[in-house]
């Protein structure tokens, strides 16, 4: 069979976020993989410069939609470093608690998300329906079922309750018995271990070079984990476990993650009870010293950096995010390598890629290039054809072979 | 002629068809949805679909070739509809019989899966064609499961016709609990056949859109969604007659009650089967129904030979 | 090996001025170093102080100079951030993809961003502006304002 080159994404019913890759095929098989990014691009890192400090703690927020509690912890934390601010132990505890509710929802949200990827929608609905759960005690703790809004620079915004902590202990005692079922499910199920194991193979060594983080790198047995190595919030007082598995596989990424929803169990029940008393948060000048400070965060999904410089002013000068799934795409060449079209969608879920963290900045009109303009349907039309033909793909000639064939 | 054109157009032909077609199509939605903890559709969903599909726009690619591009849902439609009217429902004969009709009854079962592939193939998106050719080599992996079990039962009847396979378990009663693999086999083929989960490879939502569908829309659509629907009911019905022939013969209403629940409790087995499973890789299934179905089909057909050696004579 | 001993490994093997390697705080550190010295600092670092893992590539924009911090990180979580500054009329610096592989994604950001000329990159898809997106604006630098290119710019002159 000749080799078809096929586009999933920017619009792709596997892709729930706009990214494109082109695949080489022949037959089912994948000859090639690559990735464009950057359809996302918002403009985050340059609106972070043009704004104030307080301003940009929510801006960061919304970097990412499942992460948005990573983003912005990750933030602070560098400001707070540069400000040279105290923050308050039970600020660190309540800011540590919402991460790690924020893990479970997003692990949670995964596992479903790789259900609907290898076309096991019922594990979808049960995972997201148990989501809602931690949604729900998330929406409770801090008023937001997604950016929760509970750092600010020098703390947090909202005290937590003995009724709040004890619901928490609650829902995190329904959430365990249904991860361990899930756990079961994972283990068990033939049809799903039969679509998991073996796929998206990610050598320790390759997982090393290619500089992989989060789970994606702990599948692969790379004890690599900025909760423990660089201890940030309440994480040097916790005791926890480093998941990690030796499978390289995506079925290895799937136990990881099941494992890690069991120790954020076990971290949250820790944290309610050794919650400190005292003041949340403490007061931070608006103008922040010149100086910079780097900061590291274990987001769901990896490694999250920040990189403030300030200068003095109420403004940063200059805001660098580098997302996990930026370091976690450059893998997934590796792992479709010789793999079968079907494992397309999983591989690359396997990830949990977030690509509106990764592409963080662009800029709504076009840059004074063109004057902005409406395109009618038409043109759209003929605009995406000449996209795609610039790109190697062309249905005219695909039409024309096909007759040629025929006759 | 009167009542040969009121059997195929509404009864128990186009129109019962269509009908029982929606319903069953509501209670394999429902079904699935309850099981996953949803809510699942009100009872006239498929028919508020089919409407809003029927009215809508239909977009032919430039490039596709329209004439097959629009004959195909018609030739799917038909050959299910005509395959219907062979398979004997609550009587012990069907509406039109002869000897072989068995092999026509599967042939016309064929058709619907041809039509996808060439509506696939003319479509010319690359979706559409990946989608047409994995429903044609899916084809070759459950058919001949499908067509061995089928053939069991036969072979134990000494007929080619279903309409005096019906006669004969009629007058042998139990004969059918030997034929209960063959019943499990092909429950798996009809599965690959509707292309429901866990073979639902040809029409995977994350890796080709919607595979062979993905270029039709409106009217066309509609009746490729309804010949699908017609097809799990003929499915259905099928292996009610060839797998579980008792009750034939009773008074028609009672008769045709139990019927509707043969046909019923197949399509709850394939709405079970497709919530429990994920989706196979296309590798993966030709290698199941190869290695495991098939040798297991021809254990069936072993089964009834020798059977067929000591005691019917 | 500790911050103490990785500050003194780099001043005595570089002679670098004191000044210039600073430890911030615990498990973080910073160095600046010249252009040229950076590639023989960049392998000790990762060879022999074991700074093993890239967290990413920074670029700023100090007024007549384009600065590239390089995060690198050991096992145990210290962070070296690695500083070098080159001029704003020729911003080339050496790739380091042959490092470490990833970095290729972090040196098309800044290429795409800051305008920086990564020497040894072998050509691939832009990383994050559109195709379209003119070849002389970079976003990041702090002459840049929306809407207005050099182009633009010099034709309303």
């Amino acid at each position: 069979m000749h080799k078809v080159i096929i586009p999933v994404g920017p619009q792709h019913p596997a892709l729930k976020e706009p990214e494109n890759f082109m695949i080489t095929l022949s037959g089912e098989k994948i000859l090639k993989f690559s990735a464009r990014l950057g359809y996302n691009h918002r403009g985050i890192e340059k609106a972070c410069e043009e704004r104030t400090y307080i301003q940009d703690v929510y801006l960061t927020e919304r970097i990412c939609g499942i992460c948005s509690h990573s983003h912005s912890t990750c933030f602070v934390q560098a400001v707070e470093e540069i400000a040279a601010l105290e923050v308050p132990k039970r600020a660190l505890y309540i800011r540590t608690l919402v991460a790690e509710l924020e893990r479970v929802h997003s692990h949670l949200l995964w596992l479903g998300v790789a259900g609907h990827e290898v076309g096991f929608d019922t594990l979808l609905m049960y995972t997201w329906r148990d989501r809602e759960v931690v949604m729900d005690i998330l929406a409770m703790l801090t008023g937001n079922r997604v950016n929760y809004g509970i750092n600010t620079i020098g703390g947090v915004r909202r005290d937590i309750t003995p009724e709040q902590s004890k619901e928490v202990a609650k829902a995190t005692n329904t959430l365990e018995e249904r991860t361990k079922y899930y756990i079961q499910i994972a283990t068990k199920e033939t049809t799903l271990i039969k679509r998991l194991s073996g796929v998206g193979v990610l050598s320790h060594d390759d997982a090393i070079r290619l500089g992989a983080v989060g789970p994606t790198a702990r599948a692969s047995s790379v004890d690599r984990d900025v909760r423990r190595d660089d201890p940030y919030a309440a994480y040097g007082e916790l005791k926890f476990k480093v998941i990690t598995d030796n499978h390289n596989d995506v079925y290895g990424r799937t136990l990881v993650r099941m494992g890690e929803l069991m120790e954020s169990y076990s971290m949250i029940r820790q944290l309610l009870k050794n919650m400190p008393e005292g003041p949340i948060a403490v007061k931070a000048p608006r103008k922040i010293p010149a100086g910079e400070a780097v900061s590291r965060y274990e987001a769901p999904r990896g490694e999250d950096v920040h990189y403030v410089k300030s200068n003095g002013s109420e403004k940063p000068e200059r805001v660098k995010v580098r997302a996990p799934t930026l370091a976690n795409i450059q893998t997934v060449a590796k792992m479709l390598e010789d793999r079968q079209l079907a494992d397309l969608p999983i591989v690359i879920a396997a990830i949990d890629p977030c690509f509106s963290c990764t592409d963080r900045l662009t800029v709504i009109k076009e840059a004074g290039v063109r004057k902005n303009k409406v395109m009618s349907w038409e043109d759209l039309h003929d605009y995406s054809i000449g996209w795609y033909r610039e790109r190697g793909i062309d249905f005219a000639g695909l039409n024309k072979k096909l007759t040629r064939m025929l006759k | 002629m009167l009542i040969a054109l009121f059997n195929i157009l509404i009864f128990p032909g186009f129109i019962f068809l269509t009908l029982f077609g929606w319903i069953a199509e509501y209670i394999d939605r429902k079904l699935c949805a309850r099981l996953q903890n949803r809510m699942g559709p009100p009872w006239f969903q498929p028919f508020a679909d089919f409407v809003k599909l029927v009215s809508k726009e239909e977009i032919i690619p430039e490039e596709a070739n329209p004439t097959m591009f629009k004959l195909m849902p018609v030739l799917a439609l038909t050959a299910t509809v005509t395959a219907f009217f062979y398979i004997p429902l609550w009587g012990k004969s069907a509406l039109f019989a002869f000897n072989g009709d068995l092999i026509v009854v599967l042939y016309l079962l064929t058709i619907p899966t041809l039509t996808y592939f060439l509506g696939g193939w003319y479509s010319t998106s690359l979706y559409s064609k990946i989608g047409a050719v994995r429903s044609l080599t899916q084809l070759f992996a459950y058919e001949v499961p499908l067509l061995l079990s089928i053939l069991a039962p036969a072979l134990l009847a000494n007929t080619w016709s279903l309409s005096e396979m019906a006669a004969f378990y009629g007058t042998h009663h139990w004969y059918w609990l030997f034929n209960l693999l063959g019943f499990a086999i092909s429950i798996i083929a009809l599965l690959g056949k509707l292309e429901k989960v866990p073979f639902d490879i040809p029409e995977a939502e994350t890796e080709i859109v919607a595979g062979t569908f993905t270029e039709y829309s409106g009217r066309l659509l509609g009746l490729f969604r309804l010949s699908i629907d017609i097809e799990a009911i003929v499915g259905s019905a099928l292996l009610a007659a060839v797998f579980m022939p008792f009750g034939l013969g009773l008074p028609p209403v009672v008769g045709f009650a139990l019927f509707i629940l043969k046909v019923l409790f197949i399509i709850c087995l394939l709405s079970i089967l497709r919530t429990v499973f994920a989706r196979l890789r296309i590798d993966q299934m030709m290698t199941f129904c190869w290695k495991y179905v098939s040798p297991f089909a021809f254990l069936q057909l072993l089964i009834n030979l020798v059977l067929k050696g000591i005691i019917v004579k | 090996m500790t911050e103490e001993n990785i500050k003194d490994a780099l001043i005595k093997k570089f002679s670098l001025p004191e000044g210039k390697v600073r430890i911030q705080r615990k498990r973080r550190m910073s160095a600046e170093v010249d252009r040229l010295k950076f590639k023989d600092v960049f392998e000790y670092a990762i060879t022999e102080l074991k700074f093993v893992i890239l967290c990413t590539i920074t670029g700023l924009d100090e007024g007549s100079n384009l600065s590239f911090i390089y995060h690198l990180s050991t096992e145990d979580g210290i962070v070296l951030n690695l500083k070098i500054s080159v001029p704003k009329e020729n911003p080339a610096i050496k790739t380091i993809i042959g490092y470490f592989p990833a970095a290729d994604i972090y040196e098309r950001e800044v290429m795409d961003l800051l305008g920086a000329k990564v020497e040894g990159l072998p050509p691939g898809n832009r990383y994050p502006l559109m195709d379209e997106w003119p070849k002389d604006a970079y976003p990041l630098r702090k002459d840049w304002k929306q809407n207005k290119t050099k182009e633009q710019e010099a034709k309303n002159a």
